[in-house]
């Protein structure tokens, strides 16, 4: 038995060394492969440095990296939520950008210190079936609520962090109770129409089973490209001027704390919020780059068209726990 | 030792949740568990009861009947073990969508009423029902392939009905290899993680999950875990309670059963049987997968990365299988041999792989790690530690049921005829376990090749599996580009499978 656990042991040496080379960026990615490779693609073919994607949940990424602490082979963290991007910051887990490469991306759209920036935004839409009749009083998010919307309702279910992140944005704007109501009121009105993907919520809207979804817009395109007959169109909420203009939500990119590869990474971070890297990063998925004077796709309603929420993005995080309380006292899941 | 190894993740548990207050407890009682534990508890006796029917029955027909495509359909009925249950939730969630395949069948047959939604009880059972009876039907058949004729003559003679020794005599007879096979079923039901976090189905796992990683609270993801690991352990004891008060030796003087000729009739009535069942365990999952990859492969998305993630599966799961046999061999054995309370203990605190949640071993393992041995994190073998301690229960239960055959006389005469300790393992028990053993390094291969939370978590940065693809793939959904990983993965479980047939094959000619 001896021998077998000596043998073992050799066994499993061989396999301790690490997998990554020293001069290679390891990212941790809570963003799809498909739309990360063409930034890295074009990143690598300029500067010649490699970029290793290690993929999984925003969220168990965060946890991985509070764990790890200095052991944390990450250099950079990559997400698709800002609230995962300031809870990592509390934590402590990340370093601040330089301001020279961090400056060019609005205020509200990166952390106060710095220790993420936004790259890409993405807006909290409604879905609505071209064909149903009776929605002319639909104007903002909170319509959604209205009794006349029964059974007529797609949302996803309250575990989607874009679903906690839209509902943080109007609890910041319209405070707990307001929207303890209206947490309860969409959750009548949609009745058997909890999706578990927000691509179910564009197909339940476009096959007529339900009349309207609270979605990001990107989901909407994604459908529209497979199926361009569709009979759905996108509404943006709550514009107007007593709006509280429609949310938003970012992808973005931090600095570990623990890296040892700072400026290889910060040039990484460069290339994200340069104009070539902007438009490659957000054309993919259809989303808002973040730098200004950055086109977005034309696909899309044009940003000057809207109105949006004033919630700093680091809210999202700040207050992520308290609107998962508020979830759970609804009864959502 | 190796019980040590096995119980890191049980220490991680216990200290996280020593450090909930009684506040919190009460708070976790009163908010979440009776919801959970009604929702945890209905999916395993459905699942349990499914498993129970589909295998059952399926595995006396195929033992009990000569006929046509015998070996197809042993094939058929174990091949549904290469597919995961995260993949088995995820194709029957698009065959199931108002264009699927399915659901365009439902929607003409019923005139348009909605087809029905599997993020229920009987959409997560019926999957995980699919996903799992294979374990029933495999130890069950052997079982009957072993048993005894000369008991079921006895019952005839003294003048049952076929029905009567069926129930009477066949049924008892095969409590150990269904109360084992069942065990594996509801144990893989309470730890899966895949199916319920892709249809949404609150069970014990998947509460855990969310609580670790929505909320960044170890602390009630702990205490729920304790709450499970104490269910799921008093359940295994009662189990073993069950199963110890008979324990059956067969002699080798035992004439085994001769499997009947199939009328004709009977030809048509299993296969119509058996083909159903096969039909949505296996060949409709398939053919989704084949048509999807399909399309895949014209998108070229099958490129020499892919392969590497395939590779990467091939080895992890080799490595981890191998690794577990030989671990669980001392603790099988001393169990086997010394029937104490001691080695019940042990085997019980080892199976705590099993009861746990794959996420929260895997956490477990990190944690661990990252304190005391720093210099093994970030590698492969931490990985295989992890995962080998998921499966050990599994490779100690597989080769239990052979190590409770080496009837205590054999080993006696070889020791009589002057074997050492070590000669007696090698040239008596091995021989006799090999059987089991083949069997558990397949199990725990498979099972490997499907793992998903611990190495989500614990794989080497740039490491990446066909599970962790599929699941990065499928969570973005982006159907079309998990389907040639799936696929992949059924297939490189074909050889695994066939080892594993062909030794059950031998031992039920001689």
């Amino acid at each position: 038995m001896r021998n077998l656990i000596l043998a073992m042991a050799a066994i499993c040496s061989v396999f301790l060394s690490a997998y990554v080379h020293s001069d290679e960026l390891v990212v941790y990615s809570g963003r799809s492969d498909k739309f990360v490779k063409p930034v890295v693609k074009a990143f690598t073919e300029k500067t010649g440095i490699k970029v290793v994607l290690h993929s999984a949940k925003s969220t168990a990424l965060v946890n991985k990296l509070r764990v790890e602490k200095e052991r944390t082979q990450a250099d950079l963290f990559l997400s698709n939520d800002a609230g995962n991007l300031q809870v990592g910051s509390d934590l402590g887990l990340f370093q601040p950008v330089s301001t020279r490469v961090a400056e060019v991306i609005p205020e509200n759209l990166r952390a106060d210190d710095n220790s993420w920036i936004g790259l890409s935004a993405r807006a909290r839409v409604l879905v609505v079936n071209t064909n149903a009749k009776g929605l002319e009083f639909v104007g903002s998010v909170f319509d959604l609520a209205d009794p006349r919307l029964k059974n007529r309702l797609a949302i996803t279910n309250s575990t989607n962090g874009s679903f906690i992140a839209g509902t943080t944005v109007y609890m910041e704007k319209l405070g707990k109770e307001k929207t303890v109501d209206w947490l309860k009121g969409i959750k009548k009105n949609a009745g058997d129409g909890v999706f578990n993907k927000h691509s179910k919520v564009v197909k339940a809207v476009a096959s007529g089973k339900k009349d309207v979804g609270l979605v990001n817009h990107y989901y909407i395109y994604r459908h529209l490209a497979k199926h361009p007959d569709a009979p759905i169109r996108i509404m943006i909420p709550d514009q107007g001027k007593d709006g509280i203009g429609v949310a938003w939500n970012v992808a973005g990119i931090a600095i570990s704390k623990y890296t040892d590869q700072k400026l290889l990474a910060e040039k990484f971070v460069e290339f994200l919020v340069s104009e070539e890297g902007q438009k490659l990063f957000a054309e993919v998925n259809q989303e808002y780059p973040v730098r200004e004077g950055v086109a977005a796709s034309a696909e899309i309603p044009a940003l000057s068209q809207q109105k949006i929420a004033d919630v700093p993005m680091s809210e999202l995080g700040k207050k992520r726990n308290v609107t998962i309380d508020l979830l759970e006292e609804v009864g959502m899941y | 030792m190796i019980v040590l190894i096995a119980i890191i993740p049980l220490l991680f548990v216990l200290y996280n949740s020593a450090q909930l207050s009684i506040e919190q407890w009460r708070g976790l009682w009163s908010q979440r568990l009776p919801q959970l534990l009604w929702n945890t508890f209905s999916l395993a006796v459905l699942v349990a009861g499914g498993c129970f029917l589909l295998g059952v029955s399926s595995a006396w027909l195929i033992a009990r009947r000569q006929f046509t495509g015998r070996t197809l359909a042993i094939w058929l009925m174990v091949l549904p073990l290469a597919i995961p249950t995260y993949v088995f939730a995820h194709i029957y969630t698009s065959l199931l969508e108002n264009d699927g395949w399915l659901g365009r069948i439902w929607l003409y047959f019923s005139n348009g009423d909605t087809v029905p939604e599997l993020s229920n009880v009987w959409g997560v059972a019926l999957i995980l029902s699919l996903a799992g009876f294979s374990y029933v039907f495999l130890l069950v058949r052997s079982a009957l392939m072993r048993s005894n004729q000369s008991l079921e003559e006895v019952a005839r003679l003294q003048g049952k009905s076929s029905k009567g020794v069926f129930f009477r005599v066949t049924l008892p007879l095969l409590r150990p290899a269904i109360a084992a096979s069942l065990a594996l079923v509801v144990l893989h039901v309470l730890s899966d993680f895949g199916a319920v976090s892709m249809l949404r189905y609150q069970t014990f796992t998947l509460s855990i999950y969310l609580q670790m990683s929505g909320r960044f609270d170890y602390q009630a993801a702990a205490g729920l875990s304790l709450i499970l690991v104490l269910m799921s352990i008093s359940f295994l004891i009662l189990e073993r309670f069950f199963r110890n008060r008979q324990r059956y030796y067969s002699s080798c003087q035992s004439r085994l059963v001769q499997a009947k000729q199939a009328s004709r009739s009977e030809l048509l009535m299993i296969w119509l049987c058996l083909g159903l069942i096969s039909l949505f365990s296996f060949i409709l999952p398939l053919l989704w997968m084949i048509v999807w990859s399909w399309d895949a492969w014209f998108q070229g998305v099958v490129d020499s990365v892919f392969w590497g993630y395939v590779w990467n599966s091939m080895v992890i799961a080799f490595i981890a299988a191998t690794v577990a046999v030989i671990m669980s061999l001392p603790v099988g054995l001393y169990h086997a041999r010394k029937q104490t309370l001691l080695s019940h203990t042990f085997l019980q605190l080892s199976s705590v792989g099993f009861v746990l949640p794959g996420p929260v071993i895997a956490l477990g393992v990190m944690v661990f790690a990252l304190a005391q041995l720093p210099f093994l994190y970030g590698s492969l073998a931490l990985l295989i530690l992890a995962i080998v301690i998921r499966f050990l229960p599994l490779a100690i239960q597989a080769q239990e049921a052979a190590m409770q055959q080496i009837t205590p006389s054999v080993e006696q005469a070889g020791r009589i005829l002057g074997a050492g300790y070590w000669e007696s393992l090698w040239r008596v028990i091995l021989p006799m376990i090999r059987g089991g053993m083949i069997t558990a390094w397949v199990l725990v291969f498979i099972d490997t090749l499907k793992e998903l939370p611990a190495t989500l978590l614990l794989r080497p940065v740039g490491f990446d599996t066909l599970p962790v693809r599929i699941w990065i793939e499928s969570s973005e959904e982006m159907l079309e580009l998990a389907a040639p990983a799936a696929l992949m993965l059924v297939v490189a479980t074909f050889p695994a499978l066939w080892v594993l047939m062909r030794s059950e094959m031998k031992k039920t000619e001689i």
